[in-house]
């Protein structure tokens, strides 16, 4: 079922256009990553779904009714969250319950359990002012689950942090998104990979790219073998580029990629050419290509 | 409704946290009963303080107690309210600075509760603090000076607390929208001084201003009855706070 669906969103800041035209729909239960370079208008989008900002341009729906307050039903984690510093986590997660519409009891019922989820529970009584930025993080996780929401939208919920804390939150993602549907927005190809379901790609305020992880795979992952040697193997490259096999070649320096539309034919070809011609070659790779190089074929169109 | 509780109770819980129930109030009680002590111990501080030569004579009339209590009043005026728009200049504004807004606002929660819990804690505030400001000097003055029907002082400081009222409102309304909070205090600061004097230097045209307010109170604390208009600066009064407050609870452009 659809959760939330877009149309043409458009937000300018006078004549500067942060986001324009923007379409994609977001299917209950999945997890969808908003990719986009820094200054792609991810922020923008995202605050204009958690209705922080009014879009210029574009309806939205939430469960098909549009021009509706769904804010009860969603859970928002900015870019940087923010907290009033002179509370405690339990207030902290009482008072945002509370303000998402739960009874004085369910609330602390649902922060203890949060807080015991998000691993900070020994930290509850401590004022949040000297908390560290993964503790605040996952703080600021847990206030947007606080009411568990259909929709958690999380704005950059890794890049912030060390890589400890990075591994901690993609592994609870991994666990949220059993239950509830997630957008979150990154400029970390990895990470996307690792979690999600659906990618949406904009650029310059502009959809790219939207479908699923594993159509992208499937459309834009090429095989490739690449090949490194000792010496410029150029004019060998030019020479096999020729081949029904191969589509493209790219030789820089001593490293040649050669992108095959058949890996096993094409490995026993090469590896036979190799003995034949004697090329002193030091690294014989098969893979193939990631996201994030048809991220850097968006980005840099 | 609930959640306008909820709010108003969070401004509570910081204002307990960051001290302001204290000091503010402490401050108002101190000017209060600053103004009857040095009214009374006057000539003894001349006395002492100044370098006059031998054999000086010295006499101020004292004052009656209703003089001492508009002192205080117009104390209140300056020094109170100075106090009162530093304490509240960031009351919305520091909030948006800091993002926190935005994290209540992406909850199912009305702006206009978020403003209207704000401002009711600010007058609340406000109010309990001039109360017992004036109280303490009401004290001292009948300890000090001579005897002072209480009622009066009830009736004037009610009076009083409408303009201070209204210039609270302002200064959450200058709140919602301006960045800096120091514009805030100056806005209001000069809004208050402005009307101060333009309704003392053409009191004709400003029978209106919600500054005549104070000197109604300050004339029924001198008199015992009310002097110079009050229904018009009464109404106009509560109509314009009225109307600042549904200003500040409907803007909502910028977060």
């Amino acid at each position: 079922m659809e959760l939330l669906e877009v149309k043409s969103l458009t937000k300018s800041f006078g004549k500067h256009v942060a986001v324009n035209d923007l379409s994609f729909s977001i299917e209950e239960g999945r997890c969808v990553a908003l990719l986009g370079a820094n200054g792609a208008g991810k922020t923008t989008t995202l605050e204009m779904l958690a209705s922080l900002q009014k879009p210029t341009n574009g309806s939205i729906s939430f469960l098909s009714v549009e021009k509706r307050d769904y804010r009860e039903y969603i859970g928002y984690l900015p870019q940087y969250p923010v907290f009033f510093p002179w509370m405690n986590a339990i207030e902290y997660l009482v008072l945002m319950g509370e303000l998402s519409g739960l009874s004085k009891s369910k609330a602390v019922a649902r922060a203890n359990e949060l807080l015991e989820l998000l691993g900070i529970a020994d930290a509850k009584k401590r004022k949040i002012g000297g908390y560290s930025g993964g503790m605040k993080q996952r703080l600021g996780i847990a206030q947007a689950l606080i009411h568990e929401p259909k929709l958690l939208m999380l704005d950059e919920p890794v890049s912030a942090l060390d890589p400890v804390g990075r591994r901690e939150i993609l592994e609870l993602m991994k666990l949220l998104k059993e239950t509830t549907t997630i957008l979150f927005s990154t400029h970390i190809l990895h990470d996307a990979e690792e979690v999600c379901d659906d990618v949406i790609m904009i650029h310059k305020g502009e959809l790219a790219v939207t479908a699923s992880l594993s159509e992208l795979r499937r459309k834009h992952q090429e095989d490739v073998i690449i090949i490194s040697a000792d010496e410029n193997l150029d004019a060998w490259a030019g020479s096999i580029e020729n081949w029904n096999i191969v589509s493209k070649v790219i030789s820089t320096n001593n490293k040649i990629e050669i992108y095959v539309k058949n890996v096993a034919e094409a490995r026993n070809l090469l590896l036979v050419e190799i003995t034949e011609k004697k090329l002193p070659i030091t690294k014989f790779t098969v893979g193939q290509t990631s996201l994030e190089d048809l991220f850097m074929e968006v980005v840099g169109r | 409704m609930k959640k306008w509780f909820v709010l108003h109770r969070k401004e509570w819980l910081e204002m307990t946290r960051n001290y302001k129930v204290i000091w503010i109030p402490l401050i108002f009680v101190l000017f209060g009963l600053m103004q009857p002590i040095t009214s009374y111990y006057m000539p003894e501080i001349l006395k002492n303080a100044s370098n006059l030569p031998e054999g000086s004579v010295i006499e101020i009339p004292m004052p009656t107690s209703g003089e001492v209590l508009a002192q205080t009043l117009g104390q209140f005026n300056q020094m109170g309210i100075l106090v009162l728009v530093l304490a509240f200049m960031g009351i919305v504004s520091s909030e948006r600075k800091s993002g926190m807004l935005k994290a209540i606002l992406v909850k199912p929660v009305r702006f206009s509760s978020y403003i209207t819990a704000k401002w009711m804690s600010a007058v609340l505030l406000s109010v309990g603090a001039i109360f017992l400001g004036m109280l303490a000097s009401w004290y001292y003055t009948v300890l000090l000076i001579g005897d002072y029907p209480f009622m009066n002082i009830v009736k004037g400081t009610s009076l009083y607390l409408i303009w201070i009222m209204f210039l609270l409102t302002f200064t959450v309304f200058l709140s919602t929208f301006l960045k800096s909070s120091g514009f805030v205090a100056a806005f209001t600061l000069l809004l208050s001084i402005l009307l101060t004097l333009l309704t003392s230097l053409f009191e004709k045209y400003m029978e209106w201003s919600p500054a005549q307010l104070t000197n109604a109170a300050a004339s029924l604390f001198i008199s015992g009855k009310l002097e110079g208009p009050l229904m018009l600066p009464l109404i106009t009064t509560v109509i314009l706070t009225a109307l600042i407050l549904y200003l500040a609870a409907t803007r909502k452009s910028s977060l």
